[in-house]
């Protein structure tokens, strides 16, 4: 690897403009066809993903199942728009506000547009929920029912006002979701036909809004599309605020440092070009910029500098000695560029076992920032010492330490402290372990209190819009979290149809056994059957033909009936027992299924009685219900809860909290109902739905980012045996970064913080930084015992030039994550946080804990030098 | 010169009512061929409701329509289900009135109810299908202004528009009237967008006792992307339907010699 460096020592010029033409390359492959994406087809453009759905790959079962059942149901992504009075008595329920209302629904009915391929994009009238278009049933006089809309016009009086309220309350298909229990607040959910025109549909909504001019009102967007879209916006905000912080930051750190300018443009240049290359290769090659790759500037940044720093701070301290850049390079890199490779392999380890992990976001991530710390490398070894000898000697008079430090009385605050270290660490070496050992314990204990838990919607700050939404919605609606569990039979009905169906039609006369004879041949599907009927129907010579056929045709259906399942009132009173065992979670504010819509209607037919509120008793009664049900404006709404073939259901479940903990706990709510009552028929339940593809993105996370962890400690571990040549100078190597990682996941347990995605991706993130630290001291340690011999010589000069190089490093890279905590968006500032901690944890870990280990275990280290 | 001038225009103004009554007698021709023809009528229905999915929903009935008087106005229709086999036995009955809301009653035999339906707002899906209510018993050439926009070789193309726009969904709509036998071939529905959204179709005609007859009809919901088919067979006219089959009486005691024939 010296080589490289000699190499680049000897002609500066080839590799500074081998450089420069790499970036120039990155930035024209990503500029061209994002500036100009229809004459560079075949290139990638860059790309933004924010759907968090992308956590899971897209042939991942439960999401593969989560679109079917989606398509199969008409459920669309919905922008919710909440409407707040907080003045007016009757809330939004006066002439005024309802008015406005109106006018929003009727506008928001109109959004759509064709887009570029001619296709129609925009809110899908059908499905939304206004109330100018959701139906109204009610008894209208004596022995009659009516559908109506429930707001066909603005009222135009207050007590028209308050009736829609009373009416819509009424329903509990709208209560709670349409108006609030409160009867303040009114919400209108409008699906629209893709998530990512939710930008432009809210626009149009806001500008809409804006001409109310009624300062009584609050409208609050929100909706799972309209947080994707903000979370891209605040992405970039991310992008282009951390990143470049983080470069000013670490800048005026090594400014600090190293006193040049000059000299510390080189390691800005490393960080630089690194960034491009790494984030050119990700957009070049396909991958989306997601909430998890938009972090690898600020991570490449700092990680780049960290050799270069190291190189700087040796020159620096040798520099004087040689007065002569070529001699002091090469002193340089001959004592770091093995510890330097280390490094940069075991960084590149850690991120590259996140490839491991079932989170496609998290694989990429990984993946990239491993090639970044390798580019970072590369470029560290051979563009820090090209630059350096492009300056002219004159440049470097005066530079570094006016005298070589007297190791003995050192003279800056950073040695003296540095100094005193030392010597405590092996004066108290065993009360360094002790209090070690005390934390370990305390960490244990802390990490058994984690909480596992995430939620996208926290991953904006609370004051955020979207939060405020979030929370004046879920405390006056059933809830704003939508989870869906579909009930179907765990028994394939087809066979058991064609089964009792030929049975059936046995004595039944001439057409009858014909037809049971064709019955193998036309299969147990009700539609095709029912074609062969008509069609002999269609065929018949005669009437007593015609009729016969229609007789079976009625038998077929009699018989399919008994597998409509949900149109049988023990199943519908089944799903009445789930939906109210699920209220007793405390955690769903509301379901809608299909037995409210039977109920419903079946106490508008008897005079709007409460009594009549429930499921009448034969499967008859409920279809002629149904029917009833299908007179109405909107008779399709029934298909969102069950099929046309009634063999399955679909219970809409409304939380107030889109946590994964609770939405959890509602899972094994359900699954403890099933365990103790089963159903009539024997049914399976499957979830989908976005706050339940959370949780199952999540478990993937703990368990993955779990097994990547080992992964990564296992590899690094062999990386260092090996380096060391010795098993017990690997494991010496790993003890501060274990003890930093247990220490921080113990606080985190301590202090309550959720485990969620940002928080599980830290070890791993951390694992191949911190075990860098180590790497530099037992390396430079082994070196300086050949000179002195003794440990406690080794020590006193471990901990001058070595120790400070490593502090400087500490220092940078701890400050260069904490632009992340300027960041938008909760994650970041997670990310920010903890790896500033860990990396600064680890760093004093290293200094203590190691120097100590040594010092008690001295004999076993150094063994082989005493011999 | 100054009388001349005078007479012309109020030959022009007469004249003008004189087209109108072009427009309206091709409407009112179209209205009874669709809804009028013989005193009575009869006809079993196959409805195929298919949605955008392909999934496939049946409704077979029957239905009776008897004329009062024949001045194309007021009549009666009498709707027996026969399948899905749990609505067997269900009945729609209206009486359609000109000037005022129709009556409506529905039975359902599980419930044993009778129960009247409001009327007020004809343009609710008819048994959840693509048809409006309006659809089965028709639309009162009255509600709405007529033009004749355009004439084919084959067809009127007349456009209608409603009188009072908060009663229905449409802005408009286009019928395109067979110019011999006067049957709407084809009816195309336009929103407040201007959008095309709704279509219904006769997609077989037959003549049946001297008749010219919609045998098979559609109307596709191009929002939805639903469609429905109706498919008539054993069409009869004049068979001499007593007037007392459509009350509320024979709502459980269904005329199976009128059903079943």
């Amino acid at each position: 690897m010296l080589i490289l460096s000699e190499t680049a020592v000897n002609k500066p010029k080839a590799f500074m403009r081998f450089a420069v033409i790499l970036s120039l390359f990155f930035i024209i492959g990503v500029a061209v066809p994002s500036l100009f994406p229809k004459q560079f087809p075949f290139l990638h453009s860059l790309s933004v993903d924010t759907d968090p759905e992308n956590m899971l790959s897209h042939d991942e079962p439960v999401r593969v199942f989560h679109n079917e059942r989606k398509q199969e149901y008409s459920l669309y992504d919905m922008i919710v728009v909440g409407v707040v009075n907080k003045t007016n008595p009757n809330g939004v329920f006066n002439t005024q506000s309802l008015n406005d209302i109106y006018t929003l629904g009727e506008y928001a009915r109109e959004i759509s547009w064709n887009n570029d391929n001619g296709e129609n994009q925009g809110v899908i009238e059908a499905e939304m929920i206004a109330p100018s278009n959701v139906d109204n049933i009610e008894q209208a006089g004596l022995g009659t029912v009516r559908f109506e809309w429930l707001m066909k016009t603005p009222p135009k009086t207050e007590a028209e006002a308050k009736a829609i309220y009373d009416k819509a309350s009424h329903i509990p298909f709208l209560d709670n979701t349409l108006v609030s229990g409160d009867g303040k607040a009114m919400a209108l959910y409008i699906p629209i036909t893709s998530k990512d025109i939710s930008y432009k549909v809210a626009q149009q909504l806001k500008d809409k809004i804006a001409s109310f001019g009624d300062p009584q009102d609050e409208y609050h967007i929100t909706g799972l599309p309209i947080a994707q879209d903000t979370f891209g916006v605040e992405m970039f905000i991310q992008m282009a605020v951390s990143a470049p912080m983080a470069m000013l930051l670490i800048f005026l750190l090594m400014w600090y440092f190293f006193k040049s300018v000059k000299l510390i443009i080189s390691p800005m240049i490393v960080a630089m070009v690194s960034v491009i290359v790494t984030m050119g290769a990700l957009v070049m090659t396909g991958n989306t910029v997601h909430i998890m790759s938009s972090m690898i500037p600020v991570f490449i940044m700092p990680i780049a500098v960290l050799d270069a720093v190291h190189i700087l701070s040796d020159f620096f301290d040798v520099y004087p000695r040689y007065k002569d850049r070529k001699k002091a390079l090469t002193h340089v890199m001959e004592e770091l560029s093995k510890p330097m490779l280390f490094t940069s392999l075991t960084t590149a380890a850690g991120f590259g076992s996140l490839a491991f992990t079932p989170i496609p976001p998290v694989q990429v991530f990984g993946i990239f920032i491993a090639f970044g710390v390798l580019m970072a490398w590369l470029f560290t070894v051979t563009l820090v010492p090209a630059y350096i000898m492009l300056m002219s000697e004159k440049s470097l008079e005066g530079f570094g330490m006016a005298h070589q430090e007297d190791e003995e009385h050192p003279s800056s605050m950073l040695a003296k402290i540095l100094h005193a270290t030392g010597r405590f660490t092996y004066a108290r070496a065993k009360l360094v372990l002790l209090v070690m050992m005390v934390l370990i314990g305390i960490s244990g204990y802390g990490i058994s209190k984690i909480q596992i838990n995430d939620n996208p919607v926290k991953w904006f700050t609370e004051k955020h819009d979207i939060r405020v939404a979030d929370k004046e919605l879920n405390e006056r609606f059933a809830g704003t979290y939508m989870a869906y569990l579909e009930l179907s039979p765990a028994q394939n009905l087809h066979e058991a149809f064609g089964k009792k169906l030929s049975q059936s039609l046995e004595g039944k006369g001439k057409e009858a056994e014909n037809f049971a004879k064709a019955i193998p041949t036309i299969g147990t599907d009700i539609t095709a059957i029912k074609d062969y009927i008509y069609a002999q129907q269609d065929a018949a010579e005669n009437d007593d033909t015609y009729y016969a056929w229609d007789d079976i045709a009625t038998l077929v259906d009699n018989t399919y009936g008994e597998f409509e399942v949900f149109k049988q009132p023990e199943m519908l009173r089944y799903v009445e027992k789930l939906q109210s065992d699920l209220l007793r979670t405390g955690l769903v504010g509301k379901s809608n299924a299909l037995p409210d819509v039977v109920k419903t209607v079946h106490r508008e037919l008897f005079l709007g009685n409460e009594k009549a509120f429930r499921i009448p008793d034969t499967q008859n009664a409920v279809a002629q219900t149904l029917i009833t049900y299908q007179n109405s404006h909107r008779p399709n709404d029934l298909w969102h809860f069950t099929t046309p073939n009634y063999d399955k259901t679909v219970l809409w479940i409304q939380l107030k909290s889109g946590d994964n903990k609770d939405m959890n706990k509602v899972v094994s709510a359900v699954q403890t109902f099933f365990d103790n009552t089963p159903p009539p028929i024997a049914l399976e339940h499957n979830w989908f739905g976005l706050t339940y593809i959370n949780t199952v993105w999540q478990d993937k996370m703990v368990s993955g980012m779990l097994e990547a962890f080992m992964g990564s400690f296992i590899i690094v571990l062999v990386m260092m045996t090996f380096l060391f040549r010795s098993l017990a100078w690997g494991i010496l190597s790993m003890v501060p970064l274990t003890v930093t990682i247990a220490f921080i996941y113990g606080i985190i347990g301590l202090i309550g913080k959720d485990y969620d995605m940002p928080v599980a991706v830290l070890s791993s993130l951390s694992l191949g930084l911190a075990v860098d630290y180590a790497i530099h001291f037992l390396a430079r340690s082994r070196e300086a015992s050949k000179k002195y011999g003794t440990w406690s010589e080794t020590i006193k000069a471990v901990f001058g030039e070595p120790a400070r190089a490593i502090a400087r490093n500490v220092i940078v890279i701890g400050v260069g994550f904490t632009p992340l905590l300027f960041a938008p968006l909760v994650p970041y500032k997670t990310v920010g946080f903890f790896i500033s901690a860990i990396l600064l944890f680890a760093g004093i870990a290293t200094l203590l804990i190691l120097p100590a280990l040594m010092t008690v275990f001295e004999k076993i280290l150094f063994k082989r030098k005493d011999a | 010169m100054k009388k001349a001038l005078l007479t012309f225009a109020a030959l022009v103004a007469l004249s003008a009512p004189a087209m109108a009554m072009d427009v309206s007698e091709i409407v009112n021709k179209a209205n009874h061929t669709a809804y009028y023809q013989g005193e009575d009528g009869r006809s079993r229905v196959k409805m195929e409701i298919t949605d955008k999915q392909g999934r496939k929903r049946t409704r077979d009935f029957v239905i009776l329509r008897k004329d009062v008087g024949n001045k194309d106005k007021e009549q009666k229709f009498y709707v027996y289900f026969n399948r899905p086999a749990d609505v067997n036995k269900t009945v729609f009955m209206v009486w359609k009135h000109v000037g005022q809301d129709d009556d409506r009653w529905m039975y359902l035999p599980a419930l044993d109810l009778v129960k009247r339906i409001a009327a007020s707002d004809e343009r609710t899906s008819f048994v959840g299908s693509d048809y409006f209510y309006e659809d089965v018993s028709g639309r009162n050439p009255i509600e709405d202004n007529h033009e004749l926009i355009e004439t084919t070789d084959n067809y009127y193309i007349v456009k209608s528009t409603p009188k009072d726009s908060s009663l229905v969904e449409f802005s408009y709509y286009k019928n395109y009237i067979h110019k011999t036998s006067f049957i709407p071939v084809k009816t195309e529905f336009y929103d407040k967008r201007d959008q095309l959204y709704r279509v219904s179709t006769a997609e077989a005609v037959e003549t049946i006792q001297g008749h010219p007859t919609v045998v098979k009809a559609s109307i596709k919901d191009l929002k939805s992307g639903s469609q429905t088919v109706m498919t008539h067979s054993g069409s009869e006219y004049d068979i001499g339907l007593p007037d007392d089959i459509f009350t509320e009486r024979y709502l459980r005691q269904p005329p199976m010699e009128y059903i079943k024939r």
